[in-house]
């Protein structure tokens, strides 16, 4: 696998630049992250037009990430040899509202390869989503494929640089908003998916008892109001609960893990949060630690148990990078990829079994033979 | 009666994962993420028709007959 990136300041420079890094020969596919300050429809048609024939596709981005950086404004790619990929298909869900989009696409899948969804072998194959990152429905999205196959789907909500406008996903050369890219993929030296985030679970619990699951808002934690609930829960008057937010998100456990839900903003009395809860959930109130630490633990346990990192593709939440970067550890997160031939962006919302928040997902290629 | 919830997790996540450990970890956080945790039911839990019917419902979402 390849990585490439771009910082020049137009569609076409910017295919370009990464055309001749990927280069000379032909990949089998091509993945992009490309930030809004490129014309979505612009970059989606060079960056197809670089490497015609191929499978080209990607989302936008609020941020991305190479093999030692964290970048804005740039273009980051990553190209799949033969060697490394043995299948890979891609299949378009162009309107993520409609009630048989999932099946549909993953029809899509089935026609190809002459398989059932369900009798795909989940140790050889790997699922990858791509979606936008403002439609407010990731949640029934991943769930359903969830339902319909046990192929591990990951990834990410595309963003658009914090401007909370629009969001595309890249394929056929096009940009899409209001849509989804799936690809099916069958690596061939085998790989890993990590859902890594960085929290310590503490003691004090909330119970969803009235919700908006539409609007993924509680109205009531506990029997009480929404915010005031929270308040109590972590300590500190409900004007100064906003502040709280991203160091204290809740968490639904499994097994001890938590899959986060980052509130978003007290609206009335009750709390929006970046992803849905449904009533009688039990959430934790969580405290961040250590994102660097944290991840630098994960990529390492990964590492020792498949050998050799062949790549990353890291799909990393916004609130994290803004953590990173608040704290001054934006560097120091590059840097953990420095070696491993890596790509990412920073997300809207992540998506793993479920969609959560404030996680970083990744897919782990072993390095081939 | 009890425990028919518990029986009926048990086998939706038995017929899903066939033995696979991975694979039923993955509907076990399925099972939260839609809002039944199965840890809350146990053989002597008392049927609950609502739960009952949404278990049922959950089944039929993840392809098993119950």
């Amino acid at each position: 696998m390849k990585t490439a990136y771009s910082i020049k300041t137009t569609p076409e420079e910017v295919s370009k630049d990464i055309q001749s890094q990927l280069g000379p020969s032909e990949p089998k596919a091509v993945v992009f992250f490309a930030s809004c300050a490129f014309a979505p429809e612009a970059i989606s048609r060079e960056m197809q037009s670089a490497f015609p024939g191929v499978s080209v596709f990607g989302c936008t981005t609020a941020g991305e990430i190479i093999s030692g950086k964290m970048l804005k404004r740039s273009v980051v790619a990553m190209a799949f040899d033969d060697k490394s990929l043995e299948q890979i298909s891609l299949s378009l869900i162009e309107d993520i509202t409609s009630k048989t989009a999932v099946e549909d696409a993953l029809g899509v899948f089935e026609k190809q390869y002459g398989c059932a969804m369900m009798d795909f072998d989940q140790e050889a194959y790997v699922g990858l989503i791509l979606v936008d990152g403002l439609c407010k429905c990731e949640e029934k999205l991943i769930d359903r494929i969830g339902d319909l196959t046990n192929v591990l789907f990951i990834g990410g909500s595309a963003g658009d640089d914090l401007q909370f406008k629009q969001t595309y996903v890249f394929a056929n050369g096009k940009a899409y908003p209001n849509a989804a890219l799936l690809a099916l993929l069958k690596p061939r030296a085998g790989f890993k998916t990590i859902k890594t985030q960085s929290f310590k679970v503490l003691d004090q619990q909330l119970v969803a008892t009235r919700v908006n699951e539409a609007n993924r808002e509680v109205l009531e934690f506990n029997g009480k109001n929404a915010a005031a609930a929270y308040a109590e829960s972590v300590g500190v008057a409900v004007e100064d609960a906003p502040k709280h937010f991203i160091s204290n998100p809740v968490g639904l456990l499994v097994d001890g893990e938590p899959y986060v839900r980052s509130p978003q903003q007290i609206k009335a009395d009750g709390m929006v949060f970046y992803c849905n809860m449904k009533e009688k959930m039990r959430l934790s109130i969580l405290e961040t630690t250590d994102i660097v630490s944290d991840t630098r633990d994960v990529i390492s346990a990964t590492k020792a148990r498949m050998g050799n990192i062949g790549a990353i593709i890291n799909f990393n939440c916004i609130l994290r990078t803004l953590e990173l970067e608040d704290k001054g550890l934006a560097d120091a997160y590059g840097n953990l990829f420095t070696d491993i031939p890596t790509i990412g962006f920073s997300t809207y919302g992540e998506q793993c079994v479920g969609h959560v928040n404030q996680t970083a997902t990744m897919l782990v290629l072993k390095a081939c033979a | 009666m009890a425990g028919k919830a518990k029986q009926l997790i048990d086998s939706i996540i038995a017929q899903r994962s066939k033995g696979n450990p991975s694979v039923a970890k993955v509907v076990k956080a399925k099972f939260i993420l839609k809002g039944i945790n199965p840890d809350d039911f146990g053989a002597t839990s008392a049927d609950d028709p609502a739960v009952i019917g949404q278990l049922q419902a959950l089944a039929k979402e993840l392809g098993v007959t119950v």
